[in-house]
């Protein structure tokens, strides 16, 4: 089949380029199991090799390619030209800073991240056999869901709270935090909390539910939200100091 | 602005689901009520401080232009509700998130439900008054409403003033906690308060406000504040103290009705009046405090433009209810109620022509 892909373009370093604008280009004998990245691939390939993507694995596992694909934030090399049809528009993720066609500047993304303590925090001294701590099934399975974030950022630049006000944490750093907040082996739970009960810390979502759908890996990011305000709504001792 | 244009442009581009227009439709019809709780507030005060100018703001809420907002109000009040209902479900149980898109659709549904009798029963007040009351040529009336907001511009100048208020006080905390986002953000209790309360406030406003609209808006509509007839919720009739009914007379039966030693209706708005000025004015802090991210300055102003409007209508509101009631405010609205029958090019009324004439 023929598709038609519709770019949208920015190159802040030649002149005439620096406003974003929409380009075309024409591909032939495509299979409708091609996956969008490797319509991209032969778009630069054979076409336009100035047309700039960021991908590294290319299997939906690294997280580099989120785009929005007509219309809604998707990895490019996990969807299929068969759910798209013969037309097809990509453009680069909202809310975060463009630095060249498809590419944004992931960095105050990775800030926010950071902010919420994205790692396990434990000072008691190791078991006795100087092996893992142990935790129950029932106690791992509480943040199962959200150890699957790869930091696409599909979630965090599909929410119109985050496209309004690049200060909110978002989804995505929220989801971050649930992963250790719920880790019955972590303790600084408390710390996550008081950074996410900020004004912009959990109280901008608006439980609009574009994040949801939007993650490539299926994660509850809604829930995993609304499980952090009741944690903080409900956490009597949550400190305010 | 441009957070606000880009949010916009990008919610109308972004393919997001049923969720995402809920949202949209929340905010809009939330907006849309607040302005007009505003207006409401500061109007129904009137009729016991400026009874003449309550007389021809009813006039002018009689005009067809009124008629469409008020259809309009009733059904962003009952949209708003529903899914603020819905919104509350899923912030209490976020496990029943996979509902949340059949959930929206039962928000429509029911919102048509419920309006398509309420709608009805507006109607045939609409009717009644165009057709067998007082059928009035559209330029007259139109020089009922002119007339009507020329006298207001006071009041709209008040609501400048409060405007240049947020502006001075913003500007003021600006040049004491310094220009920038000096601090650090720090964990608040407050907006956890917040939440809360928008949650809580939220379902015990539901049956004030929804037995609010079938009162005011349903049994009796707006034609029927200046109509000889048994003023509702109340035993008393309007036009049984004036010499021809009046809407001032309709609020005085109302807030003069006392139940068993209470004033009923004076705490039922009492209750009304707190908790939805409390809550659609942190509404309008959440949308305003959304799009001014970019600015410290911007975002002061949008805060402190919410607190003092809240505080003056908070202010406003309960001075009208607690005010002791005084049979000359009807007195005063025949004076108005007068003007209103000229502008209309109708006829006075025998009995209010008498008492005007008595009067001077």
């Amino acid at each position: 089949m023929d598709v038609t892909f519709k770019i949208r373009r920015q190159n802040p370093d030649v002149p005439g380029q620096e406003k974003p604008y929409w380009q075309e280009f024409e591909l032939a004998d495509v299979d409708p199991t091609d996956r969008v990245l490797e319509m991209l691939h032969r778009i630069k390939w054979e076409q336009d090799g100035s047309l700039s993507l960021r991908r590294s694995c290319a299997h939906g596992v690294c997280g580099s390619d989120a785009m929005r694909i007509n219309g809604v934030n998707r990895l490019a090399c996990k969807i299929l030209i068969r759910d798209l049809g013969e037309r097809v528009q990509v453009e680069p993720i909202l809310g975060l800073p463009v630095v060249k066609d498809l590419i944004v500047d992931m960095e105050p993304f990775f800030d926010h991240y950071k902010r919420v303590m994205p790692y396990f925090v434990n000072n008691d001294p190791l078991p006795e056999d100087g092996r893992e701590r142990l935790q129950t099934q029932a106690d791992r399975e509480r943040f199962d869901d959200s150890t699957k974030c790869i930091l696409c950022a599909c979630c965090t630049t599909s929410c119109p709270s985050f496209w309004a006000n690049g200060q909110y944490v978002g989804p995505a750093a929220i989801v971050g935090a649930h992963r250790f907040i719920f880790d019955s082996r972590d303790q600084a739970g408390q710390e996550r909390l008081n950074t996410l009960s900020e004004p912009n810390g959990v109280w901008r979502c608006r439980t609009i539910f574009n994040c949801t759908p939007a993650c490539p890996r299926d994660i509850e990011v809604t829930k995993a939200i609304g499980e952090v305000k009741l944690a903080i709504s409900k956490g009597a001792n949550v400190s305010f100091l | 602005m441009t957070s606000l244009a880009l949010t916009v442009r990008e919610t109308l581009r972004y393919r997001g689901a049923i969720g995402q227009w809920s949202w949209v439709l929340h905010r809009l019809t939330g907006v849309g009520v607040v302005l007009f709780l505003a207006l409401h507030v500061i109007d129904t005060s009137w009729a016991v401080f400026y009874p003449d100018l309550y007389v021809k703001a009813i006039a002018a809420y009689q005009s067809p232009l009124f008629t469409i907002g008020e259809f309009g109000l009733v059904f962003a009040v009952v949209y708003h509700a529903f899914n603020g209902i819905r919104i509350a479900i899923f912030d209490w149980k976020p496990e029943l998130w996979r509902h949340q898109a059949q959930a929206a659709v039962a928000v429509l549904v029911l919102t048509l439900l419920v309006l398509a009798p309420v709608f009805l029963g507006m109607l045939s007040h609409v009717i009644d008054f165009y057709f067998t009351e007082a059928a009035i040529a559209g330029d007259k009336m139109l020089d009922v409403v002119v007339f009507s907001i020329i006298e207001q511009l006071p009041f709209i100048a008040g609501f400048v003033g409060v405007l240049a208020a947020a502006i001075v006080l913003a500007a003021v905390y600006s040049l004491i906690s310094g220009a920038g986002p000096a601090s650090a953000p720090k964990a608040s209790p407050v907006e956890r308060f917040w939440w809360s309360f928008m949650r809580v406030s939220g379902i015990l406003i539901l049956p004030l406000v929804f037995g609010h609209l079938a009162l005011m808006h349903v049994v009796q509509g707006v034609f029927d504040i200046t109509a000889a007839q048994t003023v509702a919720g109340t035993m008393a009739s309007n036009g049984s103290i004036g010499v021809v009914p009046s809407a001032v007379e309709f609020v005085y039966h109302r807030w003069s009705y006392a139940a068993g030693g209470v004033f009923f209706w004076r705490v039922y708005d009492l209750f009304l009046l707190v908790l939805v000025t409390l809550h659609g004015f942190n509404g309008l802090r959440y949308v305003l405090t959304d799009y001014t991210s970019f600015s410290p300055f911007a975002r002061r102003t949008a805060v402190a433009l919410c607190t003092v409007t809240a505080a003056v209508l908070l202010a406003v509101g309960a001075a009208a209810l607690f005010v002791p009631l005084e049979k000359d405010i009807i007195d005063e609205a025949m004076a108005a109620t007068a003007e209103i029958y000229e502008l209309r090019g109708e006829e006075l009324p025998a009995a209010l022509e008498a008492f005007l004439d008595q009067d001077l």
